[in-house]
């Protein structure tokens, strides 16, 4: 069986393998001239001289920002890998099971000897190990690529947050366990990846823009508004800030302001003042929170991807052909 | 001798439709059975539903003993099967659809398999999708053959096929028949074919069995009796009468005969296979016919 699938899918293997080298290759040489950039133009050195979180506004400022600035666009390609390996569960998962329906070779294959349970299993064992190995893979690649770049902008970073850790590995098993599911589901292959791309968004946008920033309660601090300017505390580079502005006269956060009469007749304080804002706030998710809200994260995804993957054996136990 | 193939009241429904109901019948072992009936007559239900790839919506099914549903590790690696238009894994070479076969089957014939291909000239290298398709089916069969079944099931395994491909395919499964006393239920919507090859005759229309039996006897048991046009009640009450058709001067009635028949004003004839078939297929036909006409001159059709 395990001969089998693979004969089935040994394209598919083919091309995962030849994406995942790829993108090795460009991980490799843009990863390898920003280490030596790193540590040519001292920043690297700086760095380790002084330590602190808000690199920003430490001495080593402006090295640091010349530096996020020629290679923080690089991070888009990262974005991009970190889409293609969905992607590649998608486009490997959907067909793996819609085909046989499609090309009615169910009907071949389980009117052998071995159950249609075993039959699945072992497509499910090879869609885990696959989704593993090049989630894994780029989880690697990415985590070394994005060294030189962390301290500076940081893992929490909504978009650095999907490859810096198990998060990448459970959304790629997610995509392939989806795939499955819906191929199952609908038999049909292009209709299951559409299906099934549809469904991987309606996971994850809500996910990463509804549920992520509240994994645990935000940081907010709050200070007058007499002492206008920046936050009396010092926000670390890495630091994942949810919003800033001010908490208004019924408590409630606000990013916008809405003030009568500014520059006329009032100073801006004293505008604030009349119009009822009571303090500036700022509300962020410590750096250090990290791994913890990887961890979270990553369940949610795994969780989704056995439920899709048990519901996809429901399906062929009990559907007919 | 025990059942190959055993059915109770099987019924299969899907939304409102019945494509199979109230199916009871037997099919001994040893036997090379025909399962005829027009398209959607639901052969291809009754089979799937043989094999296991179907959930029955009632009754039941046993298939060498066992149910195909519930004890598959007992039935699978006895049973073959030839699904409608004998799919195969069309990017697949002949070779490598015969290491699934090896793989996926303990009792897997490899020799057996490599010796058939080689007497029908199919080579090994050539990837299924290339193959014409009489050779698809004729690999189709040698896989399912070479697991060594105890029952063969094959549906419309000769729809696709010219009649030279036709007549290649029935030695093939002839002679593993002779070989092994395998046990083979193949349908078809048409029987001129099978009459050469087939001992067992099952005959269904409109999703319900009409007609099971030995193919010899039921030859036998079916007679035409031509006569000057007379009242039936008299002689429906010995024989079924099947199918009947009335001129102004003459009955001619399809019966099958529960004895023999003494009345000297009826000709007796014999009457052929097809004949026999239509004669069931038209019942349910004719049953609406009536129905929707009950006026008809000149032929009328009585169940």
């Amino acid at each position: 069986m395990i001969w089998l699938t693979w004969r089935q899918n040994r394209i598919e293997g083919f091309v995962i393998l030849g994406a995942l080298v790829l993108s090795s290759i460009f991980l490799l040489i843009t990863g390898l001239q920003m280490t030596q950039d790193f540590q040519q133009s001292g920043l690297s050195a700086c760095l380790a001289h002084h330590p602190g979180p808000n690199v920003q506004g430490s001495i080593c400022g402006p090295l640091a920002t010349a530096f996020a600035n020629q290679y923080g666009s690089l991070i888009l390609f990262a974005v991009v890998l970190m889409l293609l390996s969905s992607l590649l569960g998608v486009m490997v998962g959907a067909p793996l099971v819609a085909r046989e329906f499609e090309q009615r070779t169910t009907q071949l294959v389980w009117l052998q000897s071995i159950t249609r349970t075993r039959w699945l299993s072992v497509k499910v064992a090879l869609v885990l190990l696959t989704g593993l190995l090049v989630g894994g893979a780029l989880l690697v690649e990415l985590s070394w690529w994005y060294r030189p770049l962390s301290p500076l902008i940081g893992p929490l970073n909504p978009v650095a947050f999907d490859f810096s850790g198990p998060v990448l590995v459970a959304a790629t098993v997610m995509a392939f366990g989806l795939g499955m599911f819906a191929g199952t589901l609908t038999r049909r292959t292009v209709f299951a990846i559409f299906l099934t791309l549809a469904l991987l968004l309606a996971i994850r946008l809500p996910v990463e823009f509804g549920l992520r920033p509240n994994y645990e309660p935000p940081v907010t601090i709050t200070w007058p508004l007499a002492q206008l300017g920046p936050p009396p505390v010092t926000v670390g580079s890495q630091d994942w800030i949810l919003g800033e502005g001010f908490i208004d006269a019924h408590g409630n956060q606000t990013p916008n302001l809405n003030c009568h009469g500014l520059g006329e007749t009032l100073t801006p304080l004293q505008c604030l003042q009349a119009s009822g804002y009571r303090a500036n706030y700022l509300s962020y998710q410590p750096a250090d929170r990290f791994w913890t809200f990887q961890w979270i994260e990553t369940s949610i995804y795994a969780g989704i991807a056995l439920l899709a993957l048990a519901a996809t054996f429901w399906l062929v136990r009990r559907r007919r052909v | 001798m025990s059942n190959a193939l055993e059915t109770a009241h099987l019924s299969k429904r899907y939304g409102r439709t019945w494509a199979l109901q109230d199916c009871t019948l037997a099919l001994p072992a040893g036997r090379v059975a025909a399962l005829v009936g027009p398209n959607g007559a639901g052969k291809t239900t009754l089979l799937n539903l043989s094999v296991g790839i179907l959930e029955p919506t009632a009754g039941s099914v046993q298939v060498l003993g066992s149910s195909p549903l519930k004890q598959p590790t007992k039935t699978l690696p006895r049973l073959g099967f030839v699904a409608q238009d004998h799919p195969l894994y069309q990017d697949f070479t002949v070779a490598d659809l015969l290491t699934l076969g090896r793989k996926l089957n303990p009792g897997f014939d490899d020799q057996l398999a490599r010796a058939r291909m080689q007497k029908l000239g199919i080579p090994l290298d050539r990837r299924a999708g290339k193959l014409s398709g009489g050779q698809q089916a004729q690999v189709a069969l040698v896989l399912a053959l070479a697991k060594r079944p105890e029952l063969l099931l094959l549906d419309e395994p000769l729809a696709s096929l010219d009649p030279l491909a036709r007549r290649e395919f029935l030695r093939t499964l002839l002679d593993a028949t002779v070989e092994t006393g395998l046990t083979v239920l193949l349908s078809s919507h048409i029987i001129g074919d099978l009459e050469r090859v087939c001992d067992y005759l099952i005959i269904l229309s409109a999703s319900q069995v009409q007609l099971v039996g030995d193919l010899q006897e039921i030859g036998q048991t079916h007679k035409r009796l031509i006569g000057p046009r007379q009242n039936v009640d008299a002689i429906a009450h010995v024989h079924t009468v099947i199918e009947q058709s009335q001129t102004e001067r003459q009955t001619t009635l399809l019966v099958r005969a529960n004895g023999p028949i003494f009345d000297p004003s009826w000709e007796v004839q014999g009457v052929s296979l097809e004949d026999i078939m239509l004669a069931y297929l038209g019942r349910q036909a004719g049953e609406q016919l009536a129905a929707s006409s009950s006026a008809h001159k000149g032929m009328e059709v009585v169940q």
